[in-house]
């Protein structure tokens, strides 16, 4: 009987289902996802080992993938998001703090002074660096690998429990004291300017970062090309914008299949750290995937936005 | 309500005082452009975020300039703006309306002398954005004359108690027709203080941020805080928010890491406060930062699309493209809300 109110009520006022299932089928549990992978990796952080933090390197990068796109409450205060991926890091800013961590004094990898380091010198690829070295590296790299994991473990963990209480004002969105978001219509706004902004910082970084000009190709500007994941992480992200996209509404057939046609393209392409765009065959192929990409950024503005009775923020959309 | 209300406070005005002033307006504390429907429009809005008056506006517009004594505003268009609009704040009626001399645009902001009887405006030569700034009488609003800004691509101004004005030159050439910025690897913005007679007193550049447009300004007790967007790599994170004080080398307020970046790179206003703690928005961020007078960060606060900002009680005001209104002080506090969507700038009045 419940149930059946449940489904009535929902049925009555089928607004509220975007937001309810956003929450309940994609925010939570990929947030509760990421914090499990991160503990996982944490224990191999402990004991040093070598596949065990690959594995559970990939795992939690995997997770990350799959909530990235959600810039908003918990993942944006205290810079969290960035503790976790500090990308892009044009200047090698992380690489240099971190060499001075792994040479210098280990007072400073007890888990409060470490939380106190700069972003670039935490997260997922501090970690890269460190179980997939370019170079043999100058120090025994287990105590920093070690802070590092229980670092990633604390903040994904700050971060999936700040989601919950996050949750709760997007859930409650225009009632009496919800002071975050002042109707529903705020909440279906903050959503999808998550999935158009997703969109747009897609193409231009995972993708458009190294695409750079056909003069000026950069294949080593992809993200994370150290451990293979360039192309997986763009993948990643369309397949996590997709799911995004279904829960916020079940009428969007042409986005839908949009996204499955660019993650076809991605999963073609056969070019895990993006080293064949300097080649033209190569560089067509990632062209194609940004064209397609910026296509389902426009259905998702003509198809999605209308069904949930929301645009992309007026102010926001240009500058001046 | 609204047409009563109007009609008695322009009905008292009109009894008691031939010549209006401020204290006769109903108070409208701001004044805000908003887009409603696909209409475009300006509010006078009271201090707890009430409409007191709406007009329509040609298209879009962007921020106003209050005159010092007398219950009207001039309401300037969006650039590449064509027109202002001189707005009867007590009953909310357009008086007049004038347009830039051929060849010229408005660039959205401008500011009066202290007598009110002069009205500067922001602009640019249409081709090649080389910067001026419009010289117009406030009885007719005919122009009278126009001077250099100093610079490229000129944004906001402020005038001094002295009459000298700063300008914020902010180093973009644009495209005459549309909005496309044409030379981002070369701009080179500035500040700079221009004396009454149009004569350029000092001017200062921003040499390790040659990319961050100085576009907003706000008075402080010594000089002019700036607020800037960055046009450069949005993978570097840079202070948006400075102070200058002409005589003076310009100093940067940055956030610390973590926080910064949260501004995308882009502040769309600035205001101070009257304790003289500085904040400045960010609508592709959907965050105010705020400072202390010395530059010092003290906290983010979070709202989608924000971007109008201005003084309010001990604190500030914001507002919104979600048609809010939110009293700033600790933390965000909804005043209003209207079903439009707020655009950059709150003016006070």
């Amino acid at each position: 009987m419940r149930a059946l109110l449940l489904t009535l009520a929902l049925l009555a006022a089928p607004a509220r289902a975007d937001i309810a299932e956003a929450v309940q089928d994609h925010i939570l549990p990929g947030m509760a996802k990421l914090q499990a992978s991160a503990e996982t990796l944490r224990d191999a952080g402990n004991t040093c080992d070598t596949k065990a933090l690959q594995d559970g390197f990939h795992a939690t990068y995997d997770a990350w993938m799959a909530v990235q796109h959600l810039h908003l409450g918990p993942t944006e205060e205290e810079g969290r998001g960035l503790a976790v991926l500090y990308w892009p890091d044009p200047k090698g800013m992380g690489a240099k703090a971190q060499m001075a961590l792994l040479k210098g004094d280990p007072a400073k990898l007890e888990p409060e002074a470490f939380a106190e380091q700069s972003v670039a010198a935490r997260g997922l690829l501090a970690l890269e660096r460190l179980i997939y070295p370019e170079k043999p590296l100058p120090a025994d790299p287990c105590p920093l690998i070690a802070a590092t994991t229980a670092d990633l473990a604390r903040v994904t963990g700050e971060i999936a429990a700040g989601w919950q209480d996050y949750a709760q004002l997007l859930t409650t969105a225009g009632e009496p004291g919800n002071t975050a978001f002042l109707s529903r219509t705020e909440a279906r706004q903050a959503l999808f300017t998550q999935l158009a902004a997703g969109l747009e910082t897609l193409n231009d970084g995972r993708i458009g970062r190294p695409l750079g000009s056909f003069e000026a190709p950069h294949p080593e500007r992809a993200e994370a090309r150290a451990s293979g994941r360039s192309l997986r992480n763009i993948t990643l992200a369309l397949s996590a914008l997709r799911d995004f996209t279904e829960s916020l509404t079940p009428d969007a057939p042409q986005t839908l299949a949009a996204f499955d046609a660019a993650i076809a393209q991605a999963e073609a392409m056969d070019d895990p750290i993006l080293a064949g765009i300097t080649e033209p065959q190569g560089r067509l192929k990632l062209e194609i995937l940004a064209q397609s990409v910026t296509r389902l950024r426009e259905l998702a503005l003509s198809e999605v936005a209308p069904e949930m009775d929301v645009g992309i923020g007026f102010n926001s959309a240009d500058g001046d | 309500m609204r047409p009563n209300r109007r009609l008695f406070l322009g009905g008292l005005a009109a009894l008691a005082l031939p010549r209006p002033s401020w204290a006769d307006a109903g108070s409208p504390a701001w004044l805000a452009a908003a887009k409603e429907g696909e209409d475009y429009c300006l509010h006078g809005l009271s201090e707890s975020g009430e409409s007191l008056f709406a007009l329509p506006l040609p298209a879009r517009g962007h921020a106003a300039a209050a005159h010092p004594e007398k219950p009207l505003a001039v309401a300037f268009a969006r650039r590449p703006g064509t027109f202002a609009l001189v707005i009867d704040c007590v009953t909310g009626a357009e008086t007049h309306r004038f347009s830039p001399p051929p060849g010229r645009q408005f660039n959205g902001h401008g500011a009066f002398s202290a007598d009110g009887r002069v009205l500067y405006t922001s602009e640019v030569v249409a081709e090649g954005s080389e910067g001026r700034v419009g010289i117009w009488e406030t009885e007719g609003f005919t122009r009278m004359g126009e001077y250099a800004s100093g610079g490229i691509g000129p944004h906001d101004l402020k005038l001094l108690a002295d009459g000298r004005l700063i300008i914020a030159n902010g180093g973009i050439q644009t495209d005459p027709t549309d909005r496309s910025k044409l030379n981002i690897e070369t701009m080179r913005p500035n500040l700079t203080l221009i004396s009454k007679g149009g004569t350029v007193l000092e001017q200062v550049t921003l040499p390790d941020l040659h990319q961050a447009s100085i576009r907003h300004l706000v008075l402080t007790a010594t000089g002019v805080a700036f607020a800037m967007q960055w046009e450069g790599d949005p993978a570097e994170v840079v202070p948006l928010l400075g102070h200058w004080v002409p005589g003076q080398a310009p100093e940067h307020y940055a956030a610390p890491e973590g926080e910064a970046e949260r501004m995308k790179g882009y502040a769309g206003s600035i205001a101070r406060a009257s304790d003289g703690r500085l904040a400045i928005s960010s609508p592709k961020g959907g965050v105010v930062q705020v400072f202390d007078a010395q530059g010092q960060f003290l906290a983010t606060h979070a709202r989608a699309d924000v971007c109008g900002l201005a003084a309010l009680g001990p604190g500030f005001v914001t507002s919104d493209g979600a048609g809010g209104i939110c009293a700033l002080d600790e933390g965000l506090r909804p005043l209003a809300k209207l079903d439009l969507a707020w655009d950059n700038h709150m003016v006070a009045l």
